[in-house]
């Protein structure tokens, strides 16, 4: 019981916190819907007000569920849904921390797994994380997203893997990336069925169950989007359509847009395959190495996501941040924490001041937000790598434990 | 006998006079105050259908002709215009504002089509033909630039329904062209006198394109009079300007104004400071007697075609000044006077020139101008370049009626208006109104395909204004998509605004339309660094390969501990290089004691 005061603490006090951003301070959420950091074009909060009015943008199962709001009391029931949201995400982080996934998997057991955060903590990180309490209030519906992604892992480590697979497909359904995490999380599937049954079933039948039921929650969840806008498949060219070919340019904490506005003309289909491509190209490489440990290819690929998706924001580094803390006992053997963090919190401050030099003071131009884009990107993929780095070394002292503390060399 | 000759003689000059396609002519001069002059010219021209189908051209001129039946266009509604009509000192618009188009150019037109692709592709069609005509970018009207309005124009043809005869209105707008000489050729080339005779010989670049405000227009309709007889099309000409008549009359080779000498200064003594030291010149003498030769450059020569069926002078030339005002001719004109006291006409004699002067003697009175129906003016709000807002002041200066009208408004793509935020609300009250909107047709965008079209009914009661605001964001483009002067903005149309007959009087449903345009709007945007593709792609893929060569690196190669394999060991390295050096020095100065052995 006393883990579920401090979870009750925990919860209200994150609760107050976004209760006292969204009411107290109300012209707040609508200066951080308009922030590019927050919003892109397709998780924007107030392009979900405009697909409302005129129910034609983002994709369309999201809108009934807000059009049945009355407007009187759309602006607070949006923030309460926001704000539960949130809680739901911290939720879920309780439970994969529970689970012990990421200390030890079926195939690997870190030597280091007693030196981890308990839930609480990590939930807790997640809630109170800057980047995670601005995206609440700033509500793009990237939070949806995040929240389908986090409890598809949920099932996922607690043995349900149809239900994970129900609930990655709503992810992709709503914003297509996510699609990615499908071969870790069949892995993670898997292993955990594995684990709990004593002989291994087939691996083939398993695939071919989650494979299909993941593709046929998708196709129910298109079919019923076609339902409700009336047998028109119109808004797919207009949803996946924006993700895949990048046709709105605005500015936000990625690399695609200047790189896509600079193109030239004939090379733009072909340099948007090579960035897909590049997305795409670690699942493999990942799954393989890490076959062990598929929690933190997830980990690691929502980072990845974060860095080099079309439309990236500081949601999704939230989502990767929260999932970090999961993997506390490989933080001694990171080597450039300090480095990455100082990256991290220079793009965090100077990228508000340079986006205002050059769209509102006009006395910068839009290499300035474009340099700090960079800087930000290199500062997550040093994240990144070093906690692979990490990840990898603590595997390698399974094998070697005289090793411990000692340098080393990659050949 | 006698008879049969006098029914042959009428029947052949009744023959004549319906076969003979008419052309008419008329200049109307109206000082709307002492410094400004509007000049609206109007040539009409009359054709037989039948004709016309029969590519018979007499005086509608078979280069428009022959466009408009190629691209089966049956009404065209062409405009090019520049400058601001100034409605607070101007009043009303000439012709209702139904010859008026909005900053740059605009166009619309019904075609014929089996279908909405079908219509695109004349409209296409004859957008490029114009385009090539009137040497205006008429083909830069593509998709993104038209539109197809609902409520806002009516065929001012009578002979068509438009839906039962598969036509479809298309409208498209170019704001950011500028209108100048190399349309106004063409424009004349079109009349039967090519601008060399009558009215048009006034027409000169140097002083339309000087005016205040201008605006040239083609209307080409088809008519079909209600007793039944033929119909005929019929192709109007219209130029109105607003000149100010200070600046046309400085001499063409000395056109810099200079200060008049103190001596022939007259100063205002009304003002407070009026004194020795100070005076404000005074106006009373401003534009107050004009020439035609002063104001336009030249007299009128002769007359075009004045002539009707009769052999009878028609009045060409008309200027509406008070009967006490003295107008004085050279040439022999015939004047005529109408009753109202308000306006006289001249009919013009083929040959000679003719010049008429307003003489400055006499009570220097004028026209009182008329109220306009409603005052429109748009503007932007916000800063920055990411978004902003439109708001547009609707303001009925009639106490005692409402008026109704339709808000027309095409956005380019690249302005997204969040229709949840359209409001109006009056001036004098805080909250919106909903009854002010009364219908809303709204057809979104799409990036680079289509442009907004948005066309509002509205009714603003009497003697109150209405603010009519919504947001928009702001789409940063391309670098290819810029213009070449991209830190100027974008042209954004002016919006079109349609004025419906009051409910009170709706049985007069012939009572002819009337026209408002707002000016048009500048758009900043964003901008990218447009020297920068290469930097940009090759610092981008820089950050992108630095990211997967990291990845990578971790993933691909083995741990080993870094005492197990030979490696980069400073010391060991200084040591070798040391050794190096000092075999190399030992060798150079042995080889020097060799030397000097040998020399020994």
């Amino acid at each position: 019981m006393v883990i579920d005061r401090r979870k009750a603490i925990l919860f209200s006090s994150a609760a107050a916190l976004r209760f006292i951003l969204f009411f107290a301070f109300p012209s707040l959420p609508d200066l951080l819907t308009g922030r590019v950091e927050i919003s892109t074009p397709v998780t924007s909060f107030k392009r979900l007000q405009e697909g409302l009015f005129l129910y034609t943008h983002n994709a369309p199962l999201l809108l009934p569920l807000f059009a049945l709001v009355p407007p009187s009391l759309f602006s607070p029931l949006t923030a309460l849904l926001y704000i539960l949201l949130d809680l739901l995400c911290a939720n879920a982080l309780i439970k994969i921390t529970e689970s012990g996934e990421s200390g030890s998997s079926r195939l690997f057991t870190s030597p280091r797994k007693d030196m981890k955060w308990d839930s609480i903590a990590v939930a807790a990180a997640y809630l109170f994380n800057p980047f995670t309490i601005a995206t609440c209030i700033g509500r793009p519906t990237s939070v949806f997203t995040n929240c389908a992604i986090l409890y598809a892992i949920t099932q996922a480590v607690s043995g349900k893997p149809i239900t994970s697979m129900l609930t990655l497909g709503l992810a992709s359904y709503l914003s297509l990336y996510p699609a990615l995490l499908l071969p870790p999380l069949i892995l993670l599937c898997y292993d955990r069925k594995a684990r709990d049954t004593k002989t291994p079933p087939a691996a083939t039948f398993s695939t071919a169950t989650f494979v299909s039921v993941f593709s046929a929650s998708i196709a129910w969840f298109l079919y019923l989007s076609k339902v409700l806008t009336g047998g028109s498949s119109e808004y797919l060219a207009s949803t996946y359509g924006v993700h895949l070919l990048l046709p709105d340019l605005t500015p936000n904490v990625g690399l695609w847009w200047y790189f896509f506005i600079e193109m030239f003309d004939s090379f733009r289909e072909f340099f948007l395959g090579v960035f897909w491509l590049h997305l795409g190209g670690y699942v493999g490489a990942l799954c393989i190495r890490l076959r062990t440990q598929p929690l933190f290819v997830i980990t690691t690929l929502l980072g990845i996501f974060a860095i080099f998706k079309p439309y990236p924001s500081i949601s999704d580094t939230s989502l990767y941040f929260a999932m970090l803390p999961l993997y506390r006992h490989i933080f001694p053997l990171m080597r450039y924490t300090f480095f990455a963090m100082a990256t991290i919190l220079y793009a965090t401050l100077l990228g508000p001041a340079f986006y205002y030099l050059w769209i509102y003071a006009g006395s910068g131009n839009a290499n300035f937000f474009y340099a700090i884009t960079l800087v930000w990107s290199l500062g997550l993929s040093e994240i990144v790598a070093d906690s692979l780095f990490a990840v990898l070394r603590d595997e390698w002292e399974v094998e070697r434990p005289e090793m411990k503390g000692k340098d080393i060399r990659q050949i | 006998m006698k008879h049969i000759s006098c029914l042959l003689l009428s029947l052949l000059l009744g023959l004549l006079v319906s076969a003979d396609p008419k052309y008419k002519e008329l200049l109307n001069l109206q000082p709307l105050n002492p410094a400004s002059l509007l000049a609206s010219f109007n040539f009409k021209s009359n054709a037989s259908l039948q004709s016309y189908e029969q590519q018979h051209f007499k005086y509608i001129p078979r280069s428009l002709g022959q466009i408009l039946q190629h691209a089966k266009t049956r009404e065209l509604h062409l405009r090019f215009s520049t400058g601001r009509w100034d409605d607070e000192s101007w009043g009303a618009r000439p012709w209702g504002g139904t010859k008026e188009g909005g900053t740059g150019v605009e166009l619309w037109a019904w075609v014929e089509g089996d279908s909405d692709a079908d219509s695109f592709a004349r409209w296409v069609t004859l957008n490029n033909a114009l385009s090539g005509l009137f040497c205006a970018s008429l083909n830069f009207i593509d998709s993104t630039r038209s539109t197809r309005p609902r409520m806002t124009f009516e065929p001012a043809s009578s002979v068509f329904n438009a839906s039962s005869e598969n036509l479809y209105l298309l409208h498209g707008s170019l704001p950011r062209e500028v209108v100048c000489t190399e349309n106004l050729t063409p424009f004349l080339k079109l009349l039967p006198c090519k601008g060399k005779a009558g009215i048009a010989s006034l027409l000169d670049g140097h002083k339309l394109f000087d005016a205040s405000w201008q605006s040239m227009a083609i209307d080409v309709r088809s008519v079909c009079p209600e007793n039944g007889s033929e119909c005929s099309i019929e192709m109007e000409q219209t130029v109105d300007m607003v000149l100010d008549v200070d600046r046309s009359k400085r001499p063409r080779d000395n056109p810099i104004p200079r200060p008049i000498p103190s001596e022939h200064l007259q100063c205002d003594q009304s003002k407070p400071y009026a004194g020795d030291e100070a005076c404000y010149p005074s106006d009373a003498n401003l534009g107050q007697s004009w020439t035609l030769a002063e104001i336009f450059g030249r007299p009128i020569q002769g007359s075009c075609l004045a002539e009707d069926s009769y052999g009878q002078l028609r009045d060409s030339v008309c200027i509406n000044v008070p009967h006490e005002r003295e107008v004085n001719l050279y040439g022999d004109a015939v004047e005529t006077k109408n009753e109202a006291g308000t306006s006289r006409c001249f009919a013009i004699p083929a040959s000679n020139p003719f010049e008429l002067v307003l003489s400055h003697i006499g009570p220097q009175t004028f026209n009182k101008v008329s109220q306009p129906p409603l005052y429109a003016s748009r503007s932007f709000t916000g800063h920055g370049q990411e978004r902003g807002g439109v708001q547009t002041l609707l303001t009925n200066p009639s106490t005692s009626s409402s008026i109704q009208f339709v808000y027309f408004e095409t956005l380019p793509w690249f302005m997204k208006p969040y229709l949840h935020t359209l409001t109006a609300r009056l001036t004098t009250a805080s909250t919106t109104s909903p009854d002010i909107i009364e219908e809303t047709f709204y057809r979104p965008a799409l990036d680079r395909r289509r442009g907004t079209q948005l066309e509002l009914l509205i009714s603003v009661p009497a003697d109150s204004a209405v603010i009519l605001t919504y947001d928009f964001d702001k789409a940063i483009l391309r670098y290819t998509e810029y213009p070449p002067d991209a830190n100027r903005g974008f042209d954004v149309a002016p919006a079109v605004i349609r004025l419906l007959p009051s409910s009170g009087n709706s049985s007069s449903n012939s009572q002819a339309p009337l026209y408002i345009r707002t000016s048009s709007l500048l758009l900043p945007l964003p901008t990218p660094d447009f020297s920068m593709p290469y930097n940009v792609i090759i610092l981008t893929s820089t950050v992108m390969a630095l990211a997967f060569g990291m990845i990578f690196n971790l993933l691909v190669r083995r741990f080993v501990g870094a005492d197990e394999v030979e490696g980069w060991n400073l010391a060991a390295l200084k040591a070798k290089a040391r050794g190096r050096v000092a075999v190399l020095v030992d060798r150079v100065s042995g080889k020097g004691q060799k030397l000097e052995k040998t020399v020994q």
